[in-house]
Formats: structure tokens, sequence, C-alpha cells
């Protein structure tokens, strides 16, 4: 809980913990439309289920519409996919699959990793249209949780909430006058943080490589180029105005230098690296323990 | 304890900063002409004293512990600005740098916001029992549908 006596909504979605911190406990109402937004965006996109959205596109090449949120995700990975030369991509998902990562949770590598296919020729995505010439498996997992928390901040906001912590297990949306000192997780040892941000009225997100991971050097942060896991940097933390964004900043970070990202999104940024050194923008500066 | 760090140090981390100040701050529709004054002149430190707290350093070390600053400055297309840098020394090692902007327009205040920010050589872990949060950013927890295959995979193995 991030302050004394707030109310807490934890549940399970898309794969992971949710928690919810208000001053006030949420209404009934509140709560089913939040669980409800949690489903229907798993229905959407989720590459773990055949029966979304996204799945019938890995079984045959055509057309789906989306919902209106599909703008801001395809945006958002448009751009960094221009800004990575390809190494950050929607389509990751076969790659994931080809070394275990699937819907059964095989998790043993089926071949050499394999990078996935280009964009280009392959996805025709414009808003709430895409369309794909051939078999994919899509995989939004790099800004997906992301975009849903800011969309239960969207619901909480609508209903009157005007102070929450939208928590999705590390990804993290803030509003309001009360500001929460978040620690940053140890990228090799999650009983320890290496520093501490005040989170006021924007979203934090990290990505790091150690948890989902499933055997020597196999983890979900793949390089879009390759196929293959990447090895130089084990964790990311960005901020940013949404969710969305710093979450796909996040893993962008993983793929290429913070500069080129700098020139499009606004946003803070720490890296830390294989060898354990990190690198930061001005907000981080001072909040890392030495 | 008020010891001058060598000033070639100086120079040489204020001159490297500086270049790569100028360089972020080059708009790009800049010809090269224009930023070049800039590199030739970045490293021009100004009197400012270091000031050190350090201990001295024992055995062979070759400068003394402690955190040293000082500010450069550059022409910039905007005219001369100043950065401040600060490093830490320890055992001959740069242990943390900060950079310190106090541009004069807002331009140059822009590039160099961008440019602020630093490196720590190594990052230092602190456990999260001890320290006074309640949320922590890191690696999302996975389902348990991965965590039992995780379980299965690492039962086989054995």
């Amino acid at each position: 809980m991030p302050h004394p006596g707030w109310s807490l909504f934890g549940f399970e979605g898309i794969g992971t913990q949710w928690e919810i911190s208000t001053p006030d406990a949420l209404a009934a109402g509140v709560r089913n439309q939040l669980l409800g937004t949690v489903s229907a965006y798993d229905e959407v996109w989720s590459r773990f289920r055949p029966d979304s959205l996204v799945s019938s596109l890995s079984r045959s090449p055509g057309r789906i519409t989306l919902p209106d949120h599909a703008c801001g995700l395809q945006r958002v990975y448009s751009a960094l996919y221009r800004l990575s030369g390809g190494r950050m991509t929607p389509l990751i998902g076969s790659s994931l699959e080809r070394l275990g990562y699937d819907a059964g949770y095989a998790l043993a590598t089926s071949g050499s990793p394999q990078a996935p296919p280009q964009w280009e020729g392959t996805l025709e995505w414009t808003g709430r249209e895409l369309m794909v010439t051939k078999p994919v498996v899509l995989d939004v997992g790099a800004a997906g949780k992301g975009q849903l928390v800011d969309l239960l901040g969207e619901v909480l906001r609508a209903s009157g909430h005007t102070d929450f912590l939208v928590d999705g297990s590390g990804d993290m949306l803030h509003a309001g006058t009360h500001p929460v000192v978040v620690a940053l997780e140890h990228p090799y040892n999650p009983k320890q943080a290496i520093g501490t941000v005040e989170l006021a009225n924007s979203a934090l997100c990290a990505s790091a490589s150690n948890r989902r991971a499933w055997g020597d050097g196999l983890h979900h942060v793949l390089d879009g180029a390759t196929g293959r896991p990447i090895q130089t940097t084990v964790a990311t933390w960005t901020m940013a105005a949404s969710a969305l964004e710093a979450d796909a900043l996040a893993t962008a970070l993983f793929m290429m230098e913070p500069g080129p990202l700098e020139d499009e999104f606004e946003f803070s940024w720490l890296k830390v690296s294989s060898a354990g050194a990190a690198t930061y923008s001005a907000v981080f500066e001072g909040r890392l323990f030495s | 304890m008020t010891t001058p760090l060598r000033k070639s140090l100086y120079v040489g981390f204020a001159g490297l900063s500086i270049i790569g100040t100028a360089a972020a701050c080059a708009p790009k529709a800049e010809s090269p002409a224009v930023e070049t004054p800039a590199t030739q002149n970045g490293g021009q430190v100004s009197t400012t004293s270091p000031s050190s707290q350090g201990s001295a350093a024992s055995g062979a070390s070759s400068y003394k512990d402690g955190t040293y600053s000082a500010d450069g400055t550059y022409t910039s297309p905007n005219g001369q600005e100043t950065v401040g840098v600060e490093l830490t020394l320890a055992a001959d090692k740069v242990t943390a740098v900060n950079i310190t902007t106090h541009p004069s327009n807002p331009n140059t205040k822009k590039f160099q916001g961008e440019f602020a920010g630093g490196i720590a050589a190594q990052i230092v872990g602190k456990d999260i029992d001890e320290l006074n949060v309640s949320k922590v950013a890191g690696s999302s927890l996975t389902s348990g549908g991965f965590n039992d295959a995780v379980q299965q995979i690492k039962s086989q193995a054995k």
C-alpha cells in the first residue's frame, strides 16, 4: 500500500499481479469495470489464448479491426520499429515461441533463434485496422501492459477518482497529490533495490530480463533483428506521461541507445548493463544508492 | 582538505563532456563549421577550486579520493555557455559523475537538460526490507502458469 490507510484492490490479469491503491475503497461497480477492462484487453491481444483476436492471425493471414486504444499502440510501435531499425517489433511473437515462450509454456527451444518477419510486406497496421499477409504471432508485450495500466487509470478518472496508483507488477501510473516513493529492483537480486524514485502524476515502467527467464541465457526480451535474447542490458526504467510510452521505451532501451528516442519522446530513463554499470538521465540523478 | 586535482584530468574530462554537449547542441540544420569552435574551445576550465573532502589515498594511488568539481565553458551557436562537472574519485577510479547545467538561454537549457544525467560505474544494492518503500519497480511478477512450468523444468533437470 503506497500510503497508510489507503485501500487496495488486487487481482491477477494478463499473466501478472495487479494492485490498485486509492484513498477510499473502490465501489463494486468500479471494480467490475476495471476487471472488465483487463479481460477485454486480454481477449484482443493475448497470444497465450487461442480465442484472442490476434491469435486468429497466427493461423491464417487476414484483417482484424481493433478497439480504439490500438491507435496509441500502433503509433508507439511504428515509431520504435523505425527508430530501432526493426529491433523492436510487434512481430517478435514467433521468435519467442521458437525459444519456448509459447502458449503452452513449453519453455524448451524448438530450434536456433530466428528473427521475426519484417514489418514491411508482412504487417499493415493503421490505427484500428490491422492486416497481415501471412500468418504471424503478434506480441505487444513490450507495451501492452503499460497501455493497460493507462486504461485502468482512465476507468478510475472516469469514475471520479483523482488520487490513485495503478501498479501492474512494477509498471505504474500515479495520479494525485500524494507522491509515492518506489524502489528500483536490483536486476540480480529481487530482495534488493539499487535506488528509489519519487513518482508523482507520471508513469514509471521497468523492464528486466531476470524473472521471465527459463534457461541458460533464455529470457523474454528478444532482439527483433536476430530473434535472440539481449544480453548486454539487464534492466531499464523509464518515466513518462503515459505508461504506454514508458513501458515501450523501457524495452526499446534494451535495443538501442537513448539518444534517438529522446529526440521523439519526452521521458526519463535509467539503464543497467550486464556488467552492473548504470547510465541515466537527469531525473534519476542522485537516486541510485552508492 | 583542498587538493587540486591534476589539471590534465580536469581538462580531459571536462573537455570530453563539452564535446558531447556541443554535439548534442548542434541543431541538425547548422553547418558543422558552427560547432567547430565549440569543440576546439572545449575544456576551457574556469578557476573553480575543487572541493575535496576525500581522505588521503593510501599506497600508489595517483589521485586523492574525494569529490571534485569544475565549470567548463564552451561557445555554442547561442554564445558562451557553462556546464559544471562534478566527479567522485575513489582509488583512482571515477565512481560518480554529475553534470550540472547553468545555461543562459532556453534553447541551451533544453539541450543541456537532455545531456545531463550520469553514469554509475557499479550499481549498489540495499535490502528492500530496510527501505521505507511500499512499491517496487523491476521485472514483472510472472503468472502461476509460467512459474509452474519453470519449476517443472528445474525438477526435470535434477
